[in-house]
């Protein structure tokens, strides 16, 4: 099935019509999860966008090299789920896309193993990682870790 | 059936106190068009559209503006988690406290409480897209008018993420209203309302 896809219907009077994305060029992982998306043609910013440069990741102390890996990792796991959030959308709306089915397994697996190596090395983030890490059945691992809102580990 | 995952969809981490912001962004958790209401809207809708993948998609968007609540709710937190008895003057964050102390709860930036009215849950497929096309709009305004005001670039930061979010959650309503239309007469897709009128609705139909 092409791009172009059979959601295209006539356009007629008191209905309003709003073209079909196509697939575009896409952002690297990381710019994406810092603009808001994958599509490099659905970032739209405001004027007002540039007031102010994000110091997320260069002005904090400086980490010890153990929690700046743990962060590296977190900053992995951040990037490639909000991909496959983003990509879930357009597949939901465009499901027989032939660049976006793929990369939605291949970014799925990775996830997975990225979610399992965390849970091996600091705590799990989800239960079924608790699995996959194959975590000691005697310590209810779920309790660890730092609160996500604390902003302690991003 | 939802599972918690425990980290943040984007990363929080404010390093400077600020009950004034803080009781601007709370508007963005239980404002009119905040993200409460939204994953609400969205979460209310899909049982009874008629085109399934669009019930996907509404599932989708609506958990997401799950996330999104706990992003703000974390930047709301992290502004006043080391507030002093003197910050608590703060005009703007003084009545709040009174009532809530640091905790949160839901409520428009003039303090007025999260109420269902805000949203829609019409029951007729395109007034429901239609509500939810203007309220990725007037969501992506709200946050236009609060980077407009807020310096700290590490509120920023979450803010702009969630505003192209915005964008790209209008694009993919217009698609579901594409997607709705093609199930439909485009001679006169007023005729019946596919989520009521079952005797003219026929799932396998496409244009």
């Amino acid at each position: 099935m092409s791009e172009k896809n059979c959601c295209t219907c006539p356009e007629t009077v008191a209905m309003a019509t709003v073209p079909m994305q196509e697939w575009c060029e896409i952002y690297d992982w990381n710019t994406a999860l810092k603009e808001g998306t994958i599509f490099t043609c659905l970032n739209l910013p405001i004027f007002l966008a540039d007031k102010g440069k994000s110091n997320l990741k260069t002005n904090s102390s400086t980490p010890t090299s153990g929690q700046q890996e743990r962060e590296e990792l977190m900053s992995r796991i951040s990037a490639i789920s909000f991909a496959i959030n983003d990509l879930t959308l357009y597949l939901d709306t465009h499901p027989n896309c032939p660049k976006g089915t793929p990369l939605f397994h291949q970014l799925s697996k990775e996830r997975m193993n990225l979610l399992t190596d965390y849970a091996k090395k600091y705590n799990p983030l989800t239960q079924l990682s608790m699995v996959t890490a194959d975590l000691n059945q005697n310590d209810y691992a779920w309790a660890n870790g730092p609160m996500p809102w604390e902003g302690g580990c991003i | 059936m939802w599972a918690y995952e425990k980290r943040l969809q984007f990363p929080v981490k404010i390093k400077k106190t600020c009950p004034k912001t803080a009781q601007l962004v709370i508007s963005q958790y239980g404002g009119p068009d905040g993200e409460l209401s939204a994953s609400m809207r969205y979460l209310a809708q899909r049982y009874t559209m008629p085109v399934k993948k669009v019930g996907g998609l509404l599932t989708d968007i609506g958990t997401e503006e799950i996330n999104h609540m706990e992003i703000i709710c974390a930047i709301v937190y992290q502004l006043t988690r080391d507030l002093t008895p003197e910050d608590v003057k703060t005009a703007g964050f003084d009545a709040y406290y009174i009532d809530h102390t640091k905790a949160l709860w839901p409520q428009a930036a003039a303090g007025i409480p999260f109420t269902a009215t805000e949203f829609q849950s019409k029951g007729d497929p395109f007034a429901d897209l239609f509500e939810n096309l203007a309220a990725e709009q007037k969501a992506r305004t709200v946050y236009d008018n609060l980077l407009r005001v807020i310096e700290d670039p590490d509120v920023r930061a979450p803010l702009k993420f969630l505003r192209t979010r915005e964008i790209v959650h209008f694009q993919r309503f217009g698609e579901a209203l594409e997607m709705t239309k093609s199930h439909l007469d485009h001679n006169n897709f007023y005729y019946f309302n596919a989520e009521f009128d079952k005797q003219f609705y026929k799932p396998e139909d496409h244009c």
